[in-house]
């Protein structure tokens, strides 16, 4: 008789299911937090990375703790991966209605892959919420009058979202709209101060079996780490003005709240040195190469500086 | 983002208005104080056929109404099994994909709210985000335009915020209600739109009555098909200022050092920051008076800040004036010498200028320092936010 060629079969005397051995008292560890309060992450930065662009960043935190002897197929936390790219300024379509300002329209898209979840092509309301912080920060840094009838765009991709909720799945948005400011700066836009996000939280210390009984404010936090995040808040920031373009807080932070914003505002101080630096960078290595072309040893300093880090400092 | 980019005003009005806003005190163009708000006309229970109704008509011709309907859904069985475990718990896929208002800090927080809670996990943290939907409709504007995807952002995340509302949706663990919070902007948005919005969604959630359960525990659940008997989603207590609250949400805006509150649309275009603050009165239980013990002492129910947002003023739109030594029509640098001003040359005598002859958008953000002054205003015992809930308690329920 004909073999059934149209499908798979199973072997005839079947099979057990795999079982994967789990220690009996095992217990998934949440992890934790071994930076002090006000202490940020450290940020690799770098600025032009898309040619076509006018002017382009990528933003990353890498993982900062490597993962512990219990490892699980799933990373306990994740890093965030952000490119922005800045296309503009270039004069408005003829058939658009005039405008004395700069018109900066801002994109916020997480990739498909960003985060656990799979997220969509389409950019949901979400997205665009973000979208419109990232405006809001933006448009106050620039100066607007001095490009009438021009159009500039910010797209800004995620890449690799920060996981929110301890095995939860929606992205951290709030650190998104971080990396605006530096490939803004990249583009030459004329901008009053350079632009720096910054997030601090009132987190409630002690784990599930503690009372919890003091909040404390946490610079640059980490969802995952964190039980309860009572309230939180995303400054962006022009240190040089002492002023605030964009602030978005939420929850409950009773009268912690000034204490929030001055640690969103340190996050965001912090964040601006190693802008700096990035975008100096930038500057010297466009410099080179304008300079001498004909010698090679451009790209090798380059490289040279990339390596170092920056400390930052408050 | 903004609301309407066709501010018509000339920068000589601009500058005028300016000015008279940064007097001190304030000259407002209604002549008002800088907390007054404007008057306004408002009914509830309007609509027969949704749960509780609203309508809010502003002295400015903006009039919204919002409808809230519940409807009786079953939740997902995820959810069923221990919410209270700290494993791969509750969490479905679903969550958060409304935004940032579902995002990350409720959700951890609802983990916290299990461990305070103690015995009984399931008491404390039951409500979901999502049950909750905001839609926003304003005319002349797609449903997923910047303003109303920001504005129902901004709502959403204000009242879930305080993580009671979504609680009260709970009904067992198989069911729960989910709420449609359907807001109508039968105006043209013709100031920032966000105040009346929240005032109307206030007024609607607190004159909604869902019907009242007959089932117990984890039956299917059986309503009594008596409207008279059900129960408020905001149950109403004898003294009113106890009562529970859902938030609202007041626009400030500040030009100068001058806070201005409920601005009106001349007004905004000449903002140099606008914020939207939302408040809720905190949660006092049912047994009032140990409640009202840890509670600040003036004040039984003070105000809490639970929402910030800045928003885009809508004044970095508008057009900058020319000072009189640049104009030309105006006979200054007479033909030939203003000829030969180099652009850079023009750029610096703006710049120079700084908004100081004739208007010029403003630059640059908020101080912090305002920015507390303002939540301090709208948050203390006695402050604009405590003034507005008294004004909307007189609307009858």
């Amino acid at each position: 008789m004909q073999a059934d060629r149209r499908r798979l079969n199973g072997p005839t005397s079947g099979t057990a299911p795999p079982v994967f051995a789990t220690p009996p008292n095992w217990k998934v560890q949440r992890p934790t937090r071994s930076r002090k309060p006000d202490e940020h992450r450290k940020i690799f930065l770098r600025t032009g990375i898309v040619p076509s662009a006018s002017g382009s960043a990528y933003y990353e935190i890498p993982p900062q703790t490597p993962s512990q002897q219990d490892e699980l197929l799933i990373p306990q936390s994740s890093s965030l991966k952000v490119t922005c790219t800045v296309h503009g300024p270039r004069p408005l379509p003829r058939n658009a209605a005039f405008s004395p300002n700069l018109l900066l329209t801002t994109h916020v898209k997480f990739a498909p892959f960003a985060t656990r979840n799979r997220r969509g092509y389409v950019r949901d309301a979400s997205e665009r919420d973000l979208g419109v912080h990232l405006e809001t920060a933006l448009r106050g840094v620039i100066i607007g009058e001095r490009w009438p009838k021009s159009g500039c765009e910010v797209v800004i991709t995620v890449l690799e979202g920060e996981e929110d909720a301890w095995w939860g799945d929606a992205g951290n948005e709030q650190d998104g709209g971080k990396a605006g400011g530096w490939a803004l700066v990249d583009a030459g836009i004329d901008c009053v101060d350079m632009v720096s996000g910054g997030v601090a939280a009132v987190v409630q210390q002690g784990s599930a079996d503690e009372k919890m009984d003091r909040d404390v404010v946490l610079i640059d936090p980490t969802p995952s780490e964190h039980y309860g995040i009572k309230a939180a808040c995303v400054v962006g920031y022009l240190q040089s003005r002492d002023e605030v373009t964009e602030m978005w807080m939420k929850g409950d932070a009773g009268t912690d709240t000034e204490a929030l914003v001055e640690g969103a505002v340190r996050a965001a101080s912090l964040a601006r040195t190693v802008l700096a630096e990035a975008i100096k960078e930038a500057v010297e290595l466009r410099s080179d190469e304008s300079h001498d072309n004909a010698h090679a040893n451009g790209s090798a300093k380059a490289e040279k500086t990339k390596q170092k880090d920056v400390v930052m400092t408050g | 983002m903004a609301p309407y980019t066709g501010i018509p005003l000339s920068p000589a009005e601009l500058s005028y208005l300016h000015t008279s806003l940064s007097q001190h005190p304030p000259i407002r163009p209604d002549a008002r104080s800088p907390t007054a708000f404007r008057p306004l006309i408002a009914e509830t229970d309007i609509l027969p056929a949704a749960n509780g109704s609203a309508r809010i008509c502003f002295a400015d011709g903006t009039e919204a109404i919002v409808g809230v309907k519940a409807e009786v859904e079953k939740t997902p069985s995820a959810s069923s099994h221990s919410i209270n475990s700290h494993s791969i718990n509750g969490e479905v896929a679903d969550e958060g994909v409304r935004g940032l208002g579902s995002g990350g800090v409720r959700d951890v927080e609802d983990d916290g709210m299990d461990v305070d809670g103690g015995e009984d996990g399931k008491q404390s943290s039951k409500g979901r985000d999502e049950w909750l939907e905001v839609a926003i409709d304003i005319p002349g504007m797609r449903d997923d335009d910047a303003l109303p995807v920001f504005l129902s952002a901004m709502l959403t995340e204000a009242l879930l915020a305080d993580g009671a509302l979504k609680d009260k949706l709970y009904i067992n663990t198989r069911f729960h209600w989910r709420l449609y919070i359907d807001i109508l902007l039968l105006s043209l948005p013709l100031s920032y739109p966000l105040p009346l919005l929240s005032l109307t969604t206030h007024l609607a959630l607190l004159a909604t009555r869902l019907p009242a359960l007959v089932s117990e525990k984890d039956e299917d659940p059986l309503f009594n098909d008596d409207w008279e008997a059900s129960t408020h989603l905001y149950p109403p207590t004898k003294d009113e200022t106890a009562r529970q609250k859902p938030p609202i949400t007041l626009l400030v805006m500040s030009v100068g050092e001058n806070i201005l509150f409920d601005p009106s649309r001349e007004e905004l275009a000449v903002a140099d920051a606008v914020v939207a603050i939302s408040v809720t009165q905190s949660h006092t239980n049912t047994t009032g008076p140990d409640a009202d013990a840890d509670a600040d002492a003036d004040s039984p129910n003070p105000l809490h800040l639970i929402a910030l947002r800045t928003i885009d003023p809508p004044s970095r739109l508008t057009a900058a004036g020319l000072p009189n030594s640049l104009n030309t029509s105006a006979g200054a640098g007479a033909g030939a010498a203003s000829q030969s001003l180099s652009s850079v040359e023009v750029a610096v005598t703006r710049e120079k200028d700084q908004g100081v002859s004739v208007w010029r958008p403003p630059r640059g953000g908020v101080k912090r320092a305002v920015l507390a002054r303002m939540i301090k205003m709208v948050v203390q015992a006695g402050g604009v936010g405590e003034e507005v809930l008294g004004g909307l308690r007189g609307v009858e329920i």
